[in-house]
């Protein structure tokens, strides 16, 4: 899984703070103005332009799919690590 | 040294030598004076800064040369040279640049007037187009001396970098434009005998339109693009009939498609935005109609007339000229928006322009998701639409946006260079990024000496005030930095094309996302806008094959596309993968749309259809799935035709003889770059391409 999020945003920080990524084996992928590789893996996965509406993205590789916003991540995770 | 060489007493020839030397001088005043050495000295002091003394030295030791020659006729150019030879003989190098003559060798001139220049398929060959590139060599020199700097014209020179429309260099390099403004003030040209007041009538409308285009096409080097143009005539054309309108809009194609009395005798590079739907920004705009005047209504309730002028459009492109063949100019962009799936009769209006791009290819489809807004122009540049451009967007006529200037980036090259080393392979784009960025600023700060003059100046028009600001908006201009050969640098430095795994893909997506980054973290430094583009490189993608043939040959071998004992080689465009590769077209569209949301001032790709007509409605589903499945900002459909020179009649296909009466006196068509034309005007590179190129038959 890979998280996109920029340093500057509130909500990505959040996401970071509540769960543990590592531990979740999820990659997270700092979009500063250094990072080619993390943005063109953000257009691998064809989310430049959503990543312009707002971070933070979740990206999961297994499953395919791609969840955008604070509420929706935080869903998902809490729903995972209650299944693990 | 100056042209005019006067007759003059001889007292500066008062030795036996040289005042028994009858040496007389052509001028390029086209006149024969005698020899005086004081113009050498004059013009040395004039031009280098050279002191006196030595600029005496200089012209005596030219003067005792021309004795010792015999020589009896003397040509100013001549005089120059040898003054010139001298300068590099005394060690004076940056004198003997500052004192350079520009022009054209005689072979050379003779060449171009008898023979087509093959640069830009658009300009015909012509005593009009001849002095047009007469004229472009003598400013490309000029250019590459004086405007630029010395290593930023010597990486030009090598082929590291291409710095586009030298031969216009005291312009901007395209624009785009809005009908508000010729709407609203009218027809007020700088040094134009007569003013307009604003049209009355949609046909005077339309005449203000072509002529205003052909005024801008004098002051940019590259197209003319003009947004929402349906949109805003519809204030002019409601209540129209059917016929009428359909009249309008045949007028309007034949107006700018017959250009041909414009620049060197080429058509207008003109492009026409089109809206199915009336695009957010302009539905509460308040509309200007006849006079000038402010209608009373906003665009958003002009949308069906808006949607009859598109169809009349569209229906007209469907005929083709007078052949059937299609038009090459104006271009139709049709932006699609996120609400055009909404609008009442899209489905109809889709098939329309299917219709149109299965049968003569004009068609552009422009996909503007979410809320992205553009005005699209030239091969594939386009306008992004911010914040502020929204607020404008509620006086239209502020909408002009501009390109200064375009400087391409050779990739192969760069990992030629690298040798396989990634960490010297993002070195070196960084400094080719950082050279272009150094040409951008060398280009603003000449135009800005030319613009500064105001509407005493070379660029009057392009400061003409009529709406609190100058008509060229320096503060919303953009520099363009593209790319060529993105496939074969990832092939010479990873051993994979694109289209041969994902790992090269990857390779290349990371290449762009630095390049872009690189154009952000410089458009902060330096407060300008610079972008991304997608190059259209008709000439560029040859001209950095043949160089790197040249001088990296084992190398580029290997790489380069084409046929090398043609001479028809190649780099691949842009971001493009393999032309040559037989896949899917949803696939090319999918894999080449993952660059396109990093290339911000526009993206296309191309699907190559040869003879072969689609079906319509298959050809909407397609478009449909590209909206909906894909991050592709711009495709295009490309047929190819065939126009019998005797009989006149037009084919489907590239044919060697003509199906209707068997001449062989036919003309192949098809798009070259981002336009249609006369294939028989392709430079090499472009018809090694044409041969190469996979032809889309059996998907649609």
């Amino acid at each position: 899984m890979i998280l996109f999020s920029t340093p500057t945003c509130e909500k990505c920080s959040n996401i970071k703070k509540q769960f543990d990524l590592k531990s979740m084996g999820i990659r997270v992928e700092e979009l500063t103005e250094d990072n080619a590789e993390g943005l063109a893996l953000l257009a691998w996965h064809g989310l430049v332009k959503r990543a312009e509406e707002g971070l933070p993205i979740l990206v999961v590789e297994n499953e395919k799919i791609v969840i955008r916003g604070y509420e929706n991540i935080a869903r998902y995770l809490e729903k995972r690590t209650l299944r693990n | 040294m100056g042209e005019v060489l006067e007759l003059k007493p001889l007292k500066l020839f008062d030795t036996k030598d040289t005042t028994d030397l009858a040496v007389f001088v052509r001028t390029s005043d086209e006149e024969l004076v005698t020899w005086n050495r004081q113009k050498i000295v004059d013009a040395l002091v004039r031009e280098t800064f050279l002191d006196k003394g030595t600029a005496e030295m200089i012209s005596e030791e030219v003067e005792k040369i021309i004795l010792k020659s015999g020589i009896s006729v003397l040509t100013a150019p001549l005089i120059r040279e040898l003054v010139d030879a001298k300068l590099i003989e005394k060690g004076l190098e940056k004198a003997r640049r500052m004192h350079t003559r520009l022009g054209m060798p005689l072979y050379d001139v003779e060449q171009l007037i008898v023979y087509p220049n093959k640069e830009n398929a658009n300009v015909p060959h012509g005593p009009e187009a001849t002095n047009l590139t007469l004229a472009e060599n003598i400013k490309k020199e000029y250019a590459l001396l004086n405007v630029f700097s010395q290593d930023v014209a010597d990486s030009h020179m090598k082929g590291d970098i291409h710095l586009h429309d030298l031969g216009f260099i005291d312009r901007p390099y395209c624009s785009g434009q809005s009908l508000e403004y010729i709407k609203k003030f009218g027809l007020s040209l700088p040094n134009s005998l007569a003013i307009a007041k604003p049209a009355k009538h949609p046909e005077v409308l339309l005449a203000h339109m072509v002529k205003f285009a052909a005024a801008l096409q004098s002051n940019f080097a590259g197209a003319i693009g003009w947004d929402a143009v349906n949109l805003f005539f519809a204030p002019y054309i409601e209540g129209l009939s059917d016929r009428d309108m359909k009249q309008l809009a045949q007028m309007l194609i034949f107006e700018f498609s017959q250009q041909a009395v414009a620049r060197g005798g080429q058509a207008i590079f003109s492009d026409i935005n089109l809206y199915w739907e009336v695009p957010k920004h302009f539905e509460d705009v308040p509309a200007i109609g006849p006079g000038g005047e402010y209608t009373g209504k906003t665009y958003g309730e002009y949308a069906k007339t808006a949607q009859r002028f598109v169809k009349a459009l569209f229906e007209v492109y469907m005929e083709g000229d007078g052949c059937g063949r299609p038009f090459f100019f104006p271009k139709p962009l049709v932006h699609i928006t996120e609400k055009f799936w909404k609008e009442d009769g899209h489905e109809e209006f889709l098939e329309l322009i299917c219709d149109v791009a299965c049968e003569k290819g004009n068609t552009y489809f422009v996909f503007d998701r979410g809320n992205t807004a553009k005005i699209s122009e030239c091969c594939r540049l386009s306008f992004k639409l911010e914040k502020s451009d929204f607020e404008d967007a509620k006086q239209p006529w502020r909408m002009r946006y501009s390109a200064i200037q375009n400087v391409t980036i050779n990739l192969p090259r760069i990992a030629y260079e690298a040798k396989g080393d990634d960490t010297k392979l993002f070195t070196l784009l960084t400094e080719r990024v950082e050279l272009a960025v150094k040409a951008h600023i060398q280009k603003r700060m000449f135009l800005e000496k030319l613009l500064s003059q105001g509407e005493r100046g070379p660029l009057a028009l392009l400061t003409m005030n009529k709406d609190g600001q100058p008509y060229l908006r320096m503060h919303r201009v953009s520099y363009l930095i593209g790319m060529v050969g993105l496939n074969e640098m990832v092939q010479y430095h990873l051993g994979q094309e694109m289209h041969e795994s994902d790992f090269a893909v990857k390779f290349g997506l990371k290449v762009i996302a630095h390049m872009k980054l690189l154009c952000d973290k410089f458009s902060k430094i330096h407060n300008m806008r610079f972008v991304l583009e997608q190059t259209p490189a008709e000439s560029t993608a040859y001209r950095f094959a043949r160089l790197d043939l040249k001088h990296h040959s084992e190398k580029a071998g290997r790489i380069v596309k084409g046929d090398i004992s043609r001479g028809e080689i190649y780099y691949t465009n842009s971001t493009y993968i393999n032309i040559s590769q037989p896949m899917d077209p949803i696939y090319r569209i999918k894999v080449e749309g993952l660059f396109h949301p990093l290339i911000e001032a526009g993206s296309l790709t191309h699907i190559w259809l040869g003879e072969k007509r689609p079906n319509t409605k298959a050809m909407a589903n397609f478009v449909k799935k590209i909206f909906h499945l894909t991050e592709n900002d711009q495709v295009a459909f490309s047929p190819e035709f065939t126009t019998c020179l005797d009989c006149r009649k037009t084919m489907r296909g590239l044919l060697d003889i003509c199906s209707y009466c068997g001449s062989d006196r036919i003309e192949g068509i098809t798009r070259i770059t981002g336009y249609f034309t006369r294939i028989s005007s392709w430079n090499k590179g472009k018809l090694g391409e044409l041969r190469d190129r996979f032809r889309s038959k059996d998907y649609f």
